[in-house]
């Protein structure tokens, strides 16, 4: 069983539900979603534990859409990589309301 | 103040004509007055195919060393100034061409294919952009990548931690071995950091295929970046800096070849540019795209014979640095042949003719480019959707980035993929 899901939230936008500890095939897998994937991005850590997942989160970074997160208490600083033309804005939010809006508004 | 910035201003033009008449030797002197002015190259260009801008012609983009030349070292030229039937180069004009030749040229030099005097507009342009990035009008964007590439050793802001960080993990969960500063390995791998950041399957892909092969290679700490955007802005200083990084981690590990991975430009750069300029090492300078099929070849590996046939048509997009001027036309297509006997369509135009994807030459790097890079974007689509294509393959990450950043505005029905990643996803194991 995957340790990530990925359900339409509505016109593009997709939530992806971490929900258990990612391995190797896990982070494969979503590096390629991300490349194939042409919307924005919900990411729903309520399945998890910012200390899980922030790891992985760091090195996806640069892969991300444009990205709300909320779920689980994360350091921000993971979040932080210079701004470049290739990367898309990727925020953290507390509830799930927020994220939801401020993704609607990109 | 307005003084102080009246000479500024004039330095700058000075200084740009400097550097146009400096760079206007015999080679140029007969390139300028061979043209004919018949046109031919815009109907090459793809920035002038997608928009119709007469300016986006590459006659008109070498037009202020054409001035330049003419105006300095020949009679009609300096007549016509006189007499005031010619305007001397000045700030506006300067500011003019470096929305021109920065936004909306990729140096792909498909127009030098078309010409029929034979003239090497790519270069002339080149020199166009050195004489303005000696005059500090080049764009905002452009100049921050170059900044950060000097500074922190990459213009995507992989720093020494991160490329450390971004490696380990790719060993990781990739699980590959990626040798790191092994002296008297054969093959230094250099990826740019548009792999090591968007694209790090790309790493683990040639990772895969090399040590499938058996290659003695390497990765080295201090040729830690391929990427050239000092080559972009027309800065000679710059651009042998970034080479010689490169140079120095062959040197130090004693390699026999540099193997550039999927990025035209660095590839142009390293393996042309660079033994005109400084001193080269006497190592092979070869791109991933040539190497993997010496290594089908030679029988180093094996691929799945039909192994992408019912994935739906691909097709491969021509990166101008590395087919049209890099000469590795049939290697991609002798890949597919294997991999995808009965999928493989090619768009058109194709090969040496093909357009360039529009995000070249730091294009995609300047936010206010967007425009035009769209627009030639939409014609590459259309090639490609004319063959129906499900997949387009390619052998440079910056074509992939501006492939993958248009399939996200346009939603065509096609995917974009690494040449890398098909041939590693299909090795025989």
């Amino acid at each position: 069983m995957s340790a990530f899901t990925i359900t339409p939230v509505e016109k593009g936008i997709m939530r992806c539900r971490h929900t258990a500890p990612m391995n190797h095939e896990d982070v494969r897998s979503l590096a390629s979603f991300l490349h194939d994937y042409r919307g924005k991005l919900l990411v729903d850590l309520t399945g998890t534990t910012g200390a899980e997942c922030m790891g992985n989160l760091q090195q996806f970074r640069p892969m991300m859409p444009t990205t709300a997160i909320f779920g689980a208490e994360i350091d921000p600083t993971v979040l932080e990589i210079p701004e470049s033309y290739y990367t898309h804005e990727v925020k953290y939010f507390q509830t799930e309301a927020e994220a939801l809006a401020w993704l609607r508004e990109q | 103040m307005e003084a102080k910035m009246q000479i500024a201003t004039q330095t700058a033009t000075q200084t740009a004509l400097n550097t146009f008449v400096h760079e206007t030797g015999a080679w140029v002197a007969s390139q300028l007055e061979a043209c004919t002015r018949c046109g031919m190259c815009a109907e090459a260009c793809h920035f002038y195919q997608a928009t119709g801008n007469p300016e986006y012609a590459p006659v008109w983009k070498i037009e202020l060393v054409r001035r330049a030349y003419e105006q300095r070292f020949t009679f009609g030229g300096k007549m016509r100034v006189a007499m005031g039937l010619d305007k001397p180069v000045n700030d506006n004009a300067l500011e003019a061409w470096s929305k021109i030749v920065y936004e909306a040229c990729t140096m792909c030099n498909k127009c030098a294919m078309v010409c029929p005097m034979g003239i090497q507009l790519g270069p002339i342009i080149h020199n166009v952009r050195a004489g303005l990035s000696d005059a500090g009008l080049v764009p905002e964007d452009l100049k921050t990548a170059v900044r950060k590439q000097e500074e922190i050793g990459s213009p995507l802001g992989a720093t020494d931690s991160v490329y450390d960080q971004r490696m380990e993990w790719v060993a990781d969960e990739w699980e590959v071995e990626l040798p790191m500063d092994v002296k008297g390995a054969d093959t230094l791998v250099v990826f740019s950091s548009i792999e090591i950041m968007k694209f790090p399957e790309n790493i683990a892909a040639i990772a895969k295929i090399l040590n499938k092969a058996g290659e003695k290679w390497t990765l080295s700490h201090k040729a830690r970046e391929v990427v050239n955007f000092g080559f972009y802005e027309g800065n000679e200083h710059l651009t042998k800096l970034f080479m010689q990084r490169v140079f120095d981690g062959a040197r130090e590990l004693g390699v026999k070849r540099i193997l550039v991975t999927e990025c035209g430009h660095a590839y142009d750069a390293l393996r042309w540019t660079a033994a005109n300029i400084m001193d080269v090492p006497n190592v092979e300078i070869t791109h991933v795209a040539g190497y993997i099929w010496q290594l089908v070849g030679a029988g180093r590996i094996k691929l799945k014979q039909g192994a992408l046939d019912d994935k739906g048509v691909i097709t491969f997009h021509d990166a101008c640095k590395i087919q049209r001027r890099g000469g590795h036309i049939d290697e991609p297509r002798e890949l597919l042949k294997i991999l995808a006997p009965n999928a493989f369509r090619e768009m058109t135009p194709n090969k040496e003719q093909a357009i360039c994807c529009g995000g070249g030459g730091g294009v995609i790097a300047i936010k206010e480019a967007d425009p035009q890079r769209y627009k030639v974007f939409e014609m590459k689509m259309e090639q490609a959707n004319r063959v129906g294509a499900k997949t387009v393959a390619m052998f440079c990450s910056n074509c992939r980035l501006q492939f993958t950043d248009g399939v996200q505005k346009y939603n065509p029905p096609f995917k974009v993929a690494g040449m890398s990643q098909l041939v590693a996803d299909s090795l025989v194991e």
